[in-house]
């Protein structure tokens, strides 16, 4: 078990740095969202009804629930990593695609993004 | 059973042969000689050398006590005519009352009650199984679809099947499974991946195996199949996918599909009205629980879920039609001859797939043959078992909030306050699970006339989102938001639990029992005067069913979540009950999570 851990911990440094170095060096729509608390609210709606019931939620607990609000990121975290994790899925996880899906198309993943943006711990 | 002692040895000798390699038997070095670089023996390596790659064990010898097959005539006795001697149904008998007729096991013996055997279910999640026992065989089924055979004296297993499952299941709550069915020589399982099999009840060997339907897509199959004629019916879960809602007959002979029951209409069938645009097509509605039937109105009652997605109903405006229902089905044919909707436009969660129970109820002189259920919206219902028609439906909770008042017809009066919003801050009673869950069966004691059942008091602020339906993802549209889980000043939780006892004629309680955590394990009653169920905080309960006094209580440790049943052999009476809990919906219901999963039966005798 302790290799294991050791394994996580190594697999999740570059995964770290990369996220969190990278996410403010690329500007994406999710940050023109950032902006307006109209757009944050529905990116909210949406995460609450999409997202939170079951894989993700509000509030770190300890469940296997993912949690989104820190920098921890398993799948890569800039915006544009995010964007994409959520429209193609990640294989042989929970994590479905959700493809053009939303109801008022991409705007609609920025804003869950830029709601995840606004509620995230400041990374190191 | 041979392949243990094979995989033993052949391990045996595999660590053997690592470990003692012919220089290390010429200079066993001593510890302070061993150099950093040389190769250790950790935990990981040991699990890896001990992963048994069998999944089946069939057997060859003869067992049982010679009964024979089960027939359609010993499925259509009250359990009362065996004697208490087998418990072959889920709920016993097809009155689904779980009251085994044992009367020698009574309040003032119950201290005799002792363990006689146990065994383990070798899985997480929780042990939810009401196990069968016929021809002194107990077939017991785990979270993850193992199914065992097991000598009912000893505990002595025969036969063992691991259902190999993918690693994608689409499951709302968990791995259970509730037990197996029989009928003939055959022993059916449903499972998690929507499958339904069956098996030669001696040997174990594995009969047919029929998909329900592409568990991918959201659906899943958590419960025992009921056996109505020559037909295994099951329905599936998916509530939270946004399925559209079945429940399905199987030859038991072939495996074939007899007929399918959705239970949301399609674009022009009745019922398609009372829902908005296309929501009917990720309407919900599952049918996760078992049926009952009356074989004298040749009716198959089944419950469904809630309607999709959860806690958003903005897109499917109307009644929503069959959801939260009880169904009426013909099942010669699978098509529905009446049904009631307990909560029309559910946006809670509260499934109506409590268990449900066939009573006379007697009233004004006359008897009605009633369905009595305590729904999971925490009304008590009778219901006319014949017609449909609506009888009473009253309280069974001591905080029911999201309803004001019940119309003469049965449609409940809407608390506005309890609507989900976005921003909510109204604690809605009962919250999400209930009441009574579905995933735990009642008891009920016709000579008494009442009901045993288990219930959960812990409330919820409702939050209301935006979903999207994407197949095989959960569409929920909100979420529970738990706020009686911080202990009080005395460390007491504000969720809590109890066993209701209900007069099902009036809908009146005679008694509660009070536990500190919620109830989520079944309860059994006895014709001796007990019943029986088991706590999150890992005990074993027997209660007098008169009083509601505890007589008997047994440390089992896991938090109890399964069904228990009684059996007689020999003349001796024995108690089965299994232990074993889920963290996820155990902790947000109110229950202890610090007790760690694993599920062990345990079986208790009559020490006269």
């Amino acid at each position: 078990m302790t290799t294991i851990k050791k394994l996580v911990s190594l697999s999740c440094l570059p995964i770290l740095l990369i996220g969190c170095g990278s996410q403010s060096e690329m500007p994406s729509k999710a940050d023109e969202f950032l902006s307006d608390p109209i757009a944050v609210q529905r990116g909210r709606s949406i995460f609450v009804g999409t997202c939170a019931g079951y894989c993700h939620k509000l509030t770190p607990e300890p469940t296997d629930a993912v949690y989104l609000f820190d920098c921890e990121w398993k799948h890569g975290g800039t915006d544009q990593q995010i964007f994409n994790t959520v429209t193609n899925g990640v294989p042989d996880t929970r994590m479905i695609a959700f493809g053009s899906n939303f109801p008022e198309g991409e705007d609609d993943l920025w804003k869950v993004i830029a709601f995840l943006k606004s509620n995230r711990t400041e990374c190191a | 059973m041979s392949n243990y002692g094979k995989i033993f040895f052949i391990v045996l000798y595999a660590l053997f042969a690592y470990s003692c390699t012919p220089a290390e038997q010429e200079a066993n070095p001593t510890l302070s000689e061993i150099p950093e670089s040389a190769p250790t023996f950790n935990a990981d390596d040991v699990g890896e050398a001990l992963e048994i790659t069998t999944t089946h064990w069939t057997n060859e010898r003869p067992i049982g006590d010679g009964e024979g097959p089960v027939t359609d005539e010993m499925l259509l006795e009250p359990q009362s005519a065996a004697a208490g001697r087998n418990w072959i149904q889920f709920g016993g008998d097809y009155s689904n009352n779980r009251h085994s007729p044992i009367e020698q096991l009574s309040v003032e013996n119950v201290d005799n009650l002792k363990f006689e055997w146990g065994f383990p279910s070798g899985t997480l999640g929780q042990f939810s199984v009401s196990p069968l026992v016929y021809d002194g065989i107990m077939y017991v089924t785990t979270s993850y679809n193992r199914l065992m055979a097991l000598d009912a004296r000893t505990g002595q297993m025969y036969w063992r099947y691991d259902h190999q499952q993918p690693e994608d299941l689409r499951l709302c709550c968990g791995p259970a499974n509730r037990g197996a069915s029989i009928h003939g020589d055959k022993i059916f399982m449903a499972t998690l991946d929507s499958r339904i099999m069956a098996f030669d009840r001696f040997s174990g060997e594995k009969l047919w195996d029929s998909e329900i339907i592409e568990y991918f897509r959201g659906f899943s199959a958590t419960s025992a199949p009921l056996i109505v004629k020559d037909l295994a019916i099951i329905g599936v879960g998916g509530g939270e996918f946004g399925i559209r809602g079945f429940f399905d007959a199987y030859n038991i002979n072939t495996g074939e599909r007899v007929w399918r029951h959705y239970t949301v209409p399609a674009e022009g069938e009745p019922g398609y009205e009372t829902w908005s645009g296309n929501s009917y097509e990720t309407g919900g509605a599952p049918a996760w629980t078992i049926g009952t039937y009356d074989a004298e109105l040749n009716l198959v009652y089944w419950t469904t879920g809630n309607p999709s997605p959860d806690w958003n109903g903005d897109a499917r405006l109307g009644d929503n039609l069959f959801s939260d229902s009880v169904l009426a089905i013909n099942p010669d044919t699978g098509e529905r001859v009446w049904y009631y909707q307990f909560t029309p436009h559910d946006v809670w969660d509260y499934d109506g797939n409590s268990h449900l129970f066939q009573a006379d109820i007697v009233e004004d002189g006359e008897t009605t043959k009633a369905l009595v259920q305590a729904n999971r919206n925490g009304f008590f219902y009778a219901i006319n078992r014949t017609n449909g028609e609506f009888i009473r439906a009253t309280s069974y909770m001591e905080q029911l909030n999201w309803a004001d008042s019940m119309e003469p017809n049965g449609r409940p009066v809407v608390n506005p306050d309890a609507m989900p919003n976005e921003e909510p801050t109204f604690r809605v009673c009962p919250g999400i699970f209930g009441g009574m869950n579905g995933a735990v069966s009642g008891s009920l004691n016709p000579e008494l006339g009442l009901a045993f059942i288990p219930v959960i008091e812990s409330c919820q602020l409702m939050q209301k989102g935006i979903s999207m339906h994407v197949e095989g993802q959960l569409f929920f549209g909100g979420l529970p938001i738990p706020v009686d889980l911080e202990p009080d000043e005395d460390g007491n939780w504000a969720a809590y639990g109890h066993i209701s006892a209900v007069d099902y004629s009036t809908g009146d309680i005679a008694w509660r029992y009070h536990d500190p955590q919620p109830m989520m394990a079944g309860t059994l009653s006895t014709a001796g005067g007990l019943v029986f169920t088991g706590s999150q905080t890992g005990h074993a309960i027997g209660l007098d069913a008169e009083t509601g006094e505890v007589v008997w209580r047994k440390r089992l440790g896991g938090g109890v979540r399964s069904q228990p049943i009684a059996y007689e052999l020999d003349g001796e009476a024995y108690v089965a009950i299994a232990s074993g809990n889920f963290q996820s919906i155990a902790g947000l219901a109110g229950g202890d999570v610090s007790i760690p999963e694993g599920g062990q039966l345990y079986v208790f005798k009559l020490d006269n």
